[in-house]
């Protein structure tokens, strides 16, 4: 039998970088992923002449060589930064709500971005500055707990970053209120929310200020060849470091017995033997189906939890340039309403959802279609399971309908025309991503970042949660406890994998 | 400029209110209820039906429509849907090797829908339709894979008026097509043009008379053969002309022969780009001068060495060892045979379809790749 010191399901963006802390630590490793393709969302397809970034709309707090960002020091730890060819995203983004007139396009840099936002709306200067000191102190508490594992000294946080403390248990929009900034600035700072996929009352404001700090001050790039060109470096390190992935092999059992994990069942029949498994799926998956004899404890943990937004996006090669379609910016937001509440509660179902965050692909990386042509994906998420409701014989008159809601979305929101000049189309549902990455209902961001189950919590409690869980299961990816997107996931993985490197030395 | 956040009055119970942040996750996550967790999920389940795992499927009927071709009937496991268009992948064991190949659907989307049933219409042309045309049976047992593939009608971007070119076996996306237009799971306006040599060479000729729809109109155009009722020649723009006025997009399937003349015959009437599409064909053996090479392969933890032929594709040379690996559009667009280049040299047979970052990362498609000398490969399993 096949012996492993720890074996990652899923390579997905959290598991690859677990596999090669793994390895970094000296463990024998075996990475299976059921698609024949790393990455999970973080791949590319082909359609005729174009190539389709998968999901990454910008890498944020990557940052450049002398500016370098979290990930980007991540990724030399990896040593995998030069294996990846990289541009830079040119400005933060674009947000517009046409029926609330607000309409800016904010740019990268402090300084820029709060006299951008002082433009547009007069007096905001001082509780912009607020905001990004703020900002600050949690980037440089977050930074100091990461350091001590997440072991943080109260005496440290309460002298050096006592704003971090104090910030902590508040939502997005109180912390902005208590701040005095005027409703179009917040409005104009908030447009990044749907990134995390919980509204602004709910959200936690350190969650949402650190992702902010790190989009504004280290800006955001983007793999010259989609992210599936990260996925294959982080591949490649793994198998240089003597670890094995296996394609088009999934786990469908994972062995338990009194002293927590023994194994892991693929199908076709073979059996791992490891004590040590780091899962990149959802604990709904794993406590669900794939252990038997889930303790009660664990049971009501997991369904205490609430599923993220279900993912959606739609394709678009186009026949024409960006400069001929009229598209200025590399990334848009289009809401309805700026009340991230409100907006929130339209984005349940399909008939009411219209919000997309949008992204040409050019504007950051011209030669990334053939000459003449542009390419561009348009995303969204759904707050409630309503895909759950259209049955397969109405699923693609569904779909029909609803790309054309998205297209006439982006031509009356920004007045560029692109309808005649579509080449290629694909449409990418809950279902596609079920189909794909196996998540329930389509989840694409797992679980929330609501209130009591944000980012500080799920933080602070890493380390009960494992010790409330099975020995030898960690988890990596958007389910887990730095929650969804790109950056999020490769920190869980790099948490994951050095904690189970520990785990091994400890428990054998 | 340092300031002090302060929300509370005093401050210090926004500290406290930090403090609780732990208490109250705890608690949560302790009182949720203890219902058993779910097993699966509405939209899973319909992906089930949208995407199925490779099936297990019974053929359960066989009809010869044509002096070398046949139309085989198989039994799922479970429901299916696709648009009509699409192709499956059929995947049988012939002796020792393991092989598969793509044919497009020809029964309609409900009838995989309603009754779980799919059909296949195949002619007898080489090593594994030769098979199913001589031996494959009633009760035997097959893998499906479906659906795949991008051919079919898209609202968005195609006209909707479809000109179908169709030579030969490729025919059956259309009979789908027409199906699915009857039973309503598709709507566009269709004009097939459909070349063969003779009147004989026509499968579904019965069933294509009986049409009688105001979307479907049907042309033949017989190569070898004058006969009232037909067109003769090769299907041109003279005889396209004749028939359709207006916008269209054109749809082909059949030999790459008749891509290159019809795709030259619709640039003539200012067709082309992204209003002409194609359906993809397998990469044939190549020609060259008989060598055989030593192919290393390694399939999770199994090693294998076997003979690689330099005319065969080097998937071809798997499944004669009888390897079990990927395959699914053999004609190296899909990706799905993925494949990893430890070591060797290889040709790639047309267009180089692959994703910019496996040519960077020495990936390759070995459906459409021939072995220049010894090659080691990582393979994902079948
Ligand atoms: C999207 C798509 C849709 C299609 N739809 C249809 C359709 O509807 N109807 C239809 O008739 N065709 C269809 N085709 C074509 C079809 O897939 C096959 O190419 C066709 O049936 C010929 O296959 P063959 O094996 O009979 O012939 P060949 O592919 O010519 O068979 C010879 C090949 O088999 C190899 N071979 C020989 N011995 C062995 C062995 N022991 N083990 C393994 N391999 C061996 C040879 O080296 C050679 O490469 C479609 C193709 C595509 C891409
Ligand atoms: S089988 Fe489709 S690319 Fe090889």
């Amino acid at each position: 039998m096949d012996k492993y010191d720890a074996v990652v399901i899923g390579g997905g963006n959290g598991g690859l970088v677990a596999a090669i802390r793994l390895l970094q630590g000296g463990a024998k490793v075996l990475l299976v992923e059921k698609h024949n393709l790393p990455g999970g969302f973080a791949t590319s397809f082909k359609r005729g002449r174009f190539e389709f970034e998968a999901s990454l709309h910008e890498l944020n707090d990557f940052g450049t060589k002398d500016n370098a960002g979290d990930v980007r020091d991540l990724f030399d730890a990896l040593g995998v930064t030069d294996k990846i060819d990289w541009t830079e995203i040119p400005e933060a983004y674009r947000v517009i709500s046409r029926e609330e007139k607000i309409d800016a396009t904010m740019p990268f840099g402090i300084k820029a971005f709060i006299d951008k936002m002082e433009s547009y709306v007069p007096g905001s200067r001082r509780s912009m500055e607020k905001f990004f000191e703020l900002a600050k102190t949690i980037h440089a508490a977050q930074a100091y707990s990461n350091s001590v594992n997440g072991a943080t000294d109260k005496k440290v946080m309460l002298s050096k970053y006592a704003n971090f403390v104090r910030v902590g248990s508040y939502s997005v929009n109180e912390v902005l209120d208590a701040l005095k900034m005027p409703k179009k600035a917040k409005d104009i700072l908030n447009a990044y929310w749907c990134y995390l996929g919980a509204h602004c009352d709910d959200l936690s404001f350190i969650h949402y200020a650190s992702m902010v700090y790190r989009y504004i001050t280290k800006g955001a790039s983007m793999p010259k060849m989609r992210s599936h060109e990260i996925s294959l470096a982080l591949v490649e390190r793994i198998r240089e470091l003597g670890g094995d992935v296996w394609f088009n092999t999934e786990a469908v059992k994972i062995l338990t017995g009194n002293d927590g994990i023994e194994g892991v069942v693929l199908n076709g029949g073979k059996t791992i033997q490891t004590r040590h498994v780091i899962a990149n799926c959802a604990p709904h998956l794993v406590y669900g189906k794939m252990i038997d004899n889930v303790p009660e404890r664990i049971v009501k943990a997991t369904n205490a939890r609430k599923f993220a937004g279900r993912g959606l996006t739609m394709f678009l090669g186009l026949n024409k340039s960006a400069d001929e379609l009229g598209i200025e910016n590399h990334n848009y937001f289009l809401y309805d309403t700026m009340d991230s509440k409100k907006q929130y509660e339209l984005m349940k179902k399909i008939s009411t959802n219209k919000v997309q965050a949008t992204v040409c692909l050019n504007r950051a990386y011209p030669e990334c279609s053939p000459k003449g042509t542009c390419m561009m994906y348009f995303t969204t998420l759904f707050m409630e399971d309503d895909w759950g409701n259209v049955s397969a014989k109405d699923y693609f008159k569904v779909k029909d309908e609803y790309v054309k809601v998205m297209i006439d979305r982006f031509e009356k929101d920004t007045g560029s025309k692109i309808s005649d000049s579509i080449e290629e189309i694909s449409l990418a549902t809950p279902m596609t991503y079920a189909h794909y990455c196996g998540h329930p209902e389509g989840d694409i961001y797992g679980y929330e970042s609501q209130y009591w189950d944000g980012l500080t919590p799920r933080l602070l409690m890493m380390n009960e949660d494992y010790q409330n869980g099975i020995r030898g299961l960690r988890f990596a990816g958007g389910y887990s406890m730095r929650l969804s997107g790109y950056s999020s996931a490769y920190f869980s993985g790099d948490i994951s994998g050095r904690q189970t490197v520990g785990d091994i030395k400890r428990e054998g | 400029m340092a300031f002090r956040f302060k929300k509370q009055i005093f401050g210090f119970m926004d500290l406290i209110r930090f403090t609780k942040l732990v208490d109250k996750r705890r608690a949560k996550l302790e009182n949720a209820p203890a219902t058993p967790l779910p097993v699966t999920y509405r939209v899973n389940e319909t992906a089930k039906i949208l995407h199925p795992a490779p099936l297990t499927v019974k053929l359960v009927g066989i009809v010869k429509d044509s002096p070398d071709t046949k139309t085989y009937t198989f039994e799922l496991p479970q429901k299916a849907f696709f648009r009509a268009g699409q192709y499956a992948v059929l995947r049988a064991k012939i002796g020792d090797s393991l092989v598969s190949r793509p044919y497009a659907i020809s029964s309609s989307p409900y009838t995989a829908l309603n009754d779980g049933k799919v059909s296949l219409t195949i002619k007898k042309s080489g090593y594994f339709s030769s098979y199913m045309f001589d031996k494959a049976k009633e009760g035997d047992e097959f893998t499906l894979s479906l659906p795949f593939g991008n051919f079919f009608y898209e609202s968005v971007k195609d006209c909707p008026h479809i000109v179908g070119i169709a030579g030969g076996s490729g025919i059956t996306p259309f009979y789908s097509m027409i199906k699915g237009i009857e039973e309503g799971s598709e709507d566009f306006k269709l004009t097939l043009f459909y070349g063969a040599k003779t009147a004989n060479d026509l499968v579904f000729k019965d069933e294509l008379d009986k049409v009688s729809n105001d979307k479907i109109k049907i042309v033949y155009v017989l190569s070898d053969e004058k006969s009232d009722g037909y067109e003769n020649g090769f299907i041109s723009a003279d005889i396209i002309k004749k028939y359709v006025d207006g916008d269209f997009t054109a749809m082909l399937c059949g030999p790459n022969a008749m891509y290159n003349f019809v795709d030259a015959e619709l640039a003539k009437m200012g067709v082309s780009g992204k209003f002409v599409k194609h359906e993809a064909n397998c990469t044939a053996s190549r020609d060259v001068k008989p060598k055989t090479y030593k192919l290393t392969v390694h399939i999770q933890d199994e090693v294998y060495t076997v003979e690689a032929d330099a005319a065969d594709t080097i998937l071809t040379s798997m499944e004669r060892a009888g390897l079990s690996v990927p395959a699914r559009c053999r004609a190296g667009g899909c990706g799905f045979c993925h494949s990893k280049l430890v070591s060797g040299k290889f040709s790639i047979a047309g267009a180089d379809k692959r994703r910019l970052a496996d040519s960077k990362f020495g990936y390759i498609h070995p459906c459409c790749s021939y072995p220049d000398s010894d090659m080691e490969l990582i393979v994902p399993r079948g």
